[in-house]
């Protein structure tokens, strides 16, 4: 007897019992129902971290802090130039793993046009910047070499400013504008995207979903780029020569300190080596001063690694305890199900069974009730999704993966199996005349 | 050339400790073409002989031919193989499957000869159709009376068209006009030619075969034409 004898006799046993089999599956469809939905979940949040990770900068950010010296070479400290670009302009030339360098120049300053009027961070930026702090253009351009060269008076505004300027002009309608720095007149030449989280973003436009049946008030949340969104960039040179300059008559843009400093690495498998590097090139500049340390994102991100994979684990081991007692389950009830029916494989060796042959087909019964069941569960896990997504609209949307999919089948076919083998073990070893004489 | 040969057959049971003999010796022959009946009180080994003669169970000591394959000792898996090309079954309970329509209960056999799917509808169909069960193809055995399960029965017992026939009291659970027609089919099967082997409890019944063989204790005691 071939294989499809098999199955399709093992099928017409399902659908002959159709009660039982409905009941056996049960176990596998919850089992695999709840892995999909915890894979879909974990899959969701693990999305939206590593979203965010990648918006603040990735790991690549490094981040160049003030620190404050040690007491035996306090005396010294005033040695020290401190953060300056020159720090910037020397890592760049011999350092060779650090792709961009971003030295900022910042400033609280009162930013104006006809309308409106606030205060503002405003940031003195090299061209580097864009790249380090992962900025994305809605419309026009970014600051340029050219615009350092030439101190020229032009600001990149973050989307909020756009907003708050300009609320009824489109971006491409502000571009040209002018916004007074404390009086000074600026040109924007360009505008940033709207920086958001996946999860915000899904909110807003849930929120905008909901507004259209009743005006709530928005909740303030927090928002990591809050900021970024309310950004005001200018040339640094511009920054200095306008806002800076003039306090003190030998300072000029090299001398003067900067508020921040960040470095975007290029090969991150080369980290380690890099950080020395630049360590090596800052003590320089800073005449042997250990006035600053380097701050990265890998504890930060091996913590939130580390918080992925516990939420994946215990996600996959509460839906493997379902699978497990799925197939309890199914081996509980096929094994009821040979017992009631040792007479009808009495008859099928009577009339020329063979052992292998009542073998496959309660295996394949076994296997079939599982797999059914596996498939029901995808989609009563999708169902369950789709009902969490509604009733608790969660920061990070449930992600159902292939990957999922693929693993519920291979599980509830390997469940199938285990549970199938002793009760079909058991049935092929019936003797035919004792099983024709059971009642 | 003789279709069943018994030489000196012994089926021993162990229960616990004792052993129980329940054939103590049995040669026996039958021919193509035969029409035997065995009878016996119960316990008397027939049910152990028909096991045999089934190729449900092998004997303990002796020799046995059926078909021509030595099935002395024989593995489980052979004795499938023999029951599946060259015997027919029909019980007394008819042991029909419930869940399994008229055409899928006959087709069963077929099944594990390894025959497509459209073979064994037509076979099938086709047997219905000569035990009389042509119009009632898609009707379950809840749905028949008693003669039309054992139609049925003898239909799949002849679906692989088998060289010899067993029945174990066909009639018992029938009443007797209807035993009658059941029995009637057997001696036209006979008449064409099947080998048939008939096992009861009622001499009545032997009474239509060509050869009865009495057992008793285990042993063949008395063989005659009726």
């Amino acid at each position: 007897m071939n294989f499809l004898i098999c199955l399709e006799t093992g099928l017409r046993e399902i659908v002959a019992h159709k009660f039982r089999s409905v009941l056996s599956m049960l176990g596998i469809v919850l089992g695999v129902s709840s892995l999909i939905a915890t894979m879909a979940l974990t899959a969701g949040i693990e999305k939206g971290t590593r979203a965010f990770m990648e918006q603040v900068g990735g790991l690549e950010f490094v981040k160049i802090q003030n620190k404050d010296v040690s007491d035996e070479l306090f005396e010294f400290w005033n040695l020290s130039p401190g953060r300056t670009i020159v720090d910037a302009q020397a890592i760049l030339a011999s350092v060779p793993g650090i792709a961009h360098a971003s030295p900022e120049m910042r400033l609280g300053a009162r930013v104006a046009n006809m309308t409106h009027g606030q205060r503002l961070a405003v940031v003195g930026v090299w061209p580097g910047n864009f790249h380090v702090n992962r900025h994305e253009l809605a419309a026009g351009r970014f600051i340029t070499p050219l615009d350092l060269d030439r101190a020229t008076h032009v600001a990149v505004i973050g989307d909020e400013v756009a907003r708050q300027f300009w609320p009824h002009l489109s971006k491409e309608e502000i571009l040209g504008k002018v916004l007074t720095i404390n009086q000074s007149p600026f040109e924007v030449v360009g505008i940033f995207i709207r920086y958001e989280r996946e999860q915000d973003k899904r909110m807003r436009k849930i929120r905008a979903e909901q507004a259209k049946k009743h005006a709530g008030s928005e909740r303030r949340r927090w928002d990591p780029f809050r900021g970024k969104n309310l950004s005001v960039l200018i040339p640094l040179p511009t920054m200095f020569y306008e806002f800076k300059s003039g306090l003190f008559p030998n300072d000029s843009v090299e001398s003067v300190r900067i508020e921040e400093l960040a470095l975007q690495v290029k090969d991150l498998s080369r980290f380690r080596e890099i950080l020395d590097q630049v360590r090596r090139t800052l003590t320089m500049t800073h005449r042997g001063v250990d006035d600053f340390e380097l701050e990265t994102r890998e504890e930060w991100f091996d913590r939130m690694e580390q918080s992925i994979s516990a939420t994946r684990l215990s996600g996959g081991l509460i839906a493997v305890i379902s699978l497990v007692v799925g197939a309890i389950g199914i081996a509980n009830i096929m094994l009821a199900s040979i017992s009631e029916r040792v007479r009808e494989i009495g008859i099928r060796l009577a009339v020329g069974a063979k052992g292998r042959d009542i073998f496959f087909q309660i295996l394949i019964e076994s296997v079939s009730v599982a797999f059914l069941g596996g498939l029901v569960g995808i989609v009563a896990g999708t169902v369950l999704i789709q009902v969490l997504i509604v009733i608790a609209p969660s920061e990070n949307p449930p992600l159902m993966t292939l990957n999922s999919m693929l693993i519920s089948v291979v599980f509830s076919i390997l469940a199938g199996i285990l549970s199938g083998l002793y009760p079909a073990l058991r049935a092929s070893k019936l003797d035919p005349i004792e099983a024709l004489r059971y009642e | 050339m003789a279709l069943v040969k018994l030489q000196d057959v012994r089926k021993t049971y162990r229960l616990g400790d004792q052993e129980f003999h329940a054939l103590k010796g049995v040669s026996l022959q039958i021919e193509e073409g035969d029409f035997l009946a065995i009878i016996g009180p119960s316990g008397s080994g027939k049910s152990t002989l028909m096991h045999l003669l089934g190729c449900l169970d092998v004997p303990s000591a002796g020799q046995m031919e059926i078909c021509g394959y030595d099935l002395s000792r024989a593995s489980s898996d052979t004795l499938a193989g023999v029951r599946n090309r060259e015997l027919g079954f029909v019980f007394q309970a008819f042991n029909l499957l419930p869940k399994l329509d008229v055409v899928r209960n006959i087709e069963l056999p077929l099944i594990y000869s390894g025959i497509s799917r459209k073979e064994r509808r037509a076979r099938a169909i086709e047997v219905a159709n000569a035990v009389g069960l042509g119009d009632r193809l898609a009707n379950r055995p809840t749905q028949l009376s008693g003669g039309q399960c054992q139609r049925v029965a003898i239909g799949r017992a002849l679906v692989n068209n088998p060289r010899i026939l067993f029945a174990d009291e066909p009639t018992g659970n029938l009443d007797s006009t209807t035993g009658e027609m059941i029995l009637e089919m057997f001696r036209q099967l006979n008449r064409d030619g099947r080998t048939v082997v008939l096992v009861t409890h009622d001499p009545e019944v032997a009474a239509i075969s060509k050869r009865v063989i009495e057992i008793r204790d285990g042993l063949i005691c008395r063989e005659y034409a009726p």
